[in-house]
């Protein structure tokens, strides 16, 4: 687990409005959760973007080159802060 | 002999480069983690036989998913003299830090750059001689689907593999470990040596996306699409199957049937009535199940399977499920075997068992055959398609309302994150390639146990010696009789019952056991079909193939996959007794309703 909590964390990932961007601050899941989550690209420091969202259903995330699609419930283990 | 490696995260075209590199055949898709099974092959690289092996994508070696952990088994358990990596030219910054992964392990890969030429449209530049020189190892741009920079990588590959020293699998063991700097160290490589744009537009997929993934539109877009597949593959399939199966009448007439001069009566009738027509009313079917993979392949190869997990997922989590589990069951509708397979990329396992609990009601190719021999001999041409298109509808129907049974029981709190792959063309070779395999695949599965079972309904319909063929007294008809109380509820001739037990064993036989046991063929046999059932029968009897089981192959694969007999037999005894119920619920609402 990511000890460090930086005080500037804002929010989560499954919050960002569509179409905003925000940089990823940390993962707050279990090992092997958050090592896949990371393998997918979404690691500290990575700026995220939200390209689109079901009502009910999973996000779609753009982050660097790639583009994601995942659950709310998991995209909120994912802490940002407002990128400039 | 030398042994080559192929690793690559998902989507980078592995399989791609393994068929131009070794010529033979394997599946490729869009969606991640396809490949499933190794796939090895021997081919002549500089002069030298060696052995090539695919190894499932991966997004990292420390993973947990059962792909991650047989590619670290392999590679711990393997000597490998050469590891190639593919990487995907427009995610680098993605993909590098899988390759630093490798490289710090001591394996000295040749790194492949694929799909330089989707990168090229993308704006990208990729420096190969500076990248190559500041990771110490080959960098190779190249793109596998149009061939680009194929010579080159081989040249390099050759050159390599002379100075290469394997590394040895226990030495491996020791080395895997912590990888936070790798990525810092690709950050920087990127950097470097990489220039992109500050915002990669793909402008064709937006615009798709915007469409196909329209919050409203999407879903009924999505079955639109599927309904177009399957209304093709009847319109264009049937008469495919007919001159098929006039062909095969052909032959027969020009060389099998003056045998009958030669041989004894009960050998030609044997050999010809029940083997030749057995077998190749089977066979007549294969076109059709050649065009339903050519469309499934488009559709995978497209990348619209993931899209389809994104608009599903919603929906499947309220079953326990997930938007995999439904793109597995479409992809079981080719065959529930890879099908099953595929799930090895679930990291939970009681999410992996819900989806191979689901995955045997999805309506396979063999399943497929039986529905379009039925419904084209009992209903119109009119009605035949939504009969069909109603088959595919209880298909789904009964995984969903197995999710909903079993998904209390089987919980999982597995994250669900999916790369979303750009839309990409299918090539035509590959399409060609997979329709290839599945001829093969049919010749080998008849070749053994379709033979067999024609054969056994042979005997059984034609024995004890004075029995009249297909008709009383015959052994057939002895465990018709016995199976009586059970399918006579649910509309079932005591004959056709015969059908079901050797039905068990794969689908693909139903039809042939049919042929065998009557001795007739084409028109002939479309109108014996409406004496043994009505409408209202043929649809119970298509529920129950539907439902009871698939074959003897999925349930091994169960078996061999969840490695549990209590599992397996919980799945059995569910289909057959869902089987039973909905044909019976059927059946008789139908009779009560004066149908």
């Amino acid at each position: 687990m990511h000890m460090e909590q930086p005080q500037k964390t804002l929010s989560n990932l499954s919050r960002l409005a569509t179409g905003e961007t925000a940089c990823i601050t940390g993962i707050h899941a279990p090992d092997d959760i958050r090592l896949r989550l990371q393998a997918m690209g979404l690691r500290t420091g990575r700026v995220a973007r939200v390209i689109r969202r079901t009502r009910l259903g999973p996000m779609q995330i753009r982050v660097g080159s790639v583009d994601l699609i995942m659950r709310r419930r998991d995209a909120a283990r994912v802490t940002i802060t407002a990128s400039q | 002999m030398k042994r080559i490696a192929i690793v690559g995260m998902p989507n980078t075209g592995k399989s791609t480069f393994f068929n131009r590199l070794t010529g033979s055949s394997s599946r490729v898709g869009n969606w991640p983690g396809v490949t499933v099974e190794l796939l090895g092959a021997h081919t002549i690289l500089g002069g030298e036989a060696v052995e090539v092996v695919d190894l499932p994508g991966i997004y990292d070696l420390h993973g947990f998913s059962d792909d991650e952990q047989v590619v670290r088994s392999f590679l711990e358990n393997n000597a490998v003299d050469q590891v190639v990596m593919i990487l995907n030219a427009s995610q680098l910054d993605h993909q590098l830090p899988l390759a630093l992964q490798i490289h710090k392990l001591g394996m000295q890969p040749v790194l492949l750059v694929n799909m330089i030429d989707e990168a090229d449209q993308l704006g990208i530049r990729i420096d190969a001689e500076s990248l190559s020189a500041s990771l110490n190892c080959p960098v190779v741009l190249i793109s596998a689907r149009n061939g680009t920079g194929m010579t080159a990588a081989t040249d390099v590959l050759v050159e390599n593999m002379q100075s290469v020293t394997p590394v040895q699998p226990s030495e491996l063991k020791a080395h895997l470990h912590a990888d936070d700097e790798i990525v810092s160290h690709a950050e920087l490589l990127v950097s470097q040596h990489v220039s992109s744009p500050s915002q990669l537009v793909r402008r064709m997929t937006e615009r798709i996306d915007r469409v196909l993934l329209h919050p409203v539109l999407g879903l009924p877009l999505f079955f639109l699409a599927m309904f177009l597949v399957f209304q093709t593959v009847y319109t264009l399939g049937a008469p495919l199957q007919e001159a098929v199966a006039w062909l095969l009448e052909l032959f027969r007439g020009w060389a099998l049937d003056p045998l009958a001069n030669v041989l004894p009566a009960s050998v030609f009738g044997f050999l010809v009535n029940g083997l030749y027509d057995g077998v190749g009313t089977v066979a007549s079917f294969v076109p059709v199940i050649i065009l339903f993979f050519f469309l499934m392949a488009i559709v995978e190869d497209s990348g619209y399977l993931a899209r389809a997990a994104y608009l599903t997922d919603a929906l499947m989590a309220r079953l326990g499920l997930d938007g995999r589990g439904f793109v597995m069951l479409l992809m079981g509708f080719g065959c529930n075997v890879p099908a099953l397979m595929g799930t090895r990329v679930m990291r939970s396992r009681s999410l992996r068992l819900l989806s191979m609990l689901v995955i045997p009601f999805s309506l396979c190719s063999a399943r497929l055959q039986v529905f379009i021999f039925i419904t084209t001999a009992l209903f119109t041409p009119k009605q035949a398609p939504y009969i069909l298109f109603f088959m595919y509808l209880a298909s789904f129907a009964a995984a969903f309302l197995t999710a909903l049974v079993f998904g209390r029981r089987l919980k999982s709190d597995e994250p669900f994150v999916l790369e979303l792959p750009p839309y990409r063309k299918p090539v035509l070779f590959q399409v060609l390639m997979r329709g290839w395999h599945e001829i093969s695949h049919f010749l080998r599965r008849a070749s053994t146990f379709i033979i067999t079972g024609v054969i056994l309904v042979w005997w059984l319909t034609h024995y004890p010696e004075g029995s009249t063929p297909g008709g009383a007294g015959t052994y057939a008809s002895m465990m018709g009789d016995w199976m009586k109380p059970v399918l006579d509820p649910i509309g079932i001739s005591s004959i056709m019952s015969v059908v079901l037990l050797i039905g068990f064993v794969a689908k693909e036989i139903v039809i042939g056991a049919i042929v065998a046991m009557t001795g007739l063929e084409g028109a002939a046999l479309n109108s014996y079909m409406t004496t043994q059932m009505d409408g209202i029968q043929a649809i119970s009897f298509m529920l129950f193939i539907l439902l009871y089981t698939p074959c003897l192959s999925t349930l091994a694969t169960q078996l061999g996959e969840s490695r549990s007999w209590k599992f397996t037999g919980v799945s059995l005894a569910w289909s057959l007794g869902l089987a039973w119920v909905v044909s019976f619920c059927f059946y008789q609402g139908a009779r009560a309703l004066g149908y």
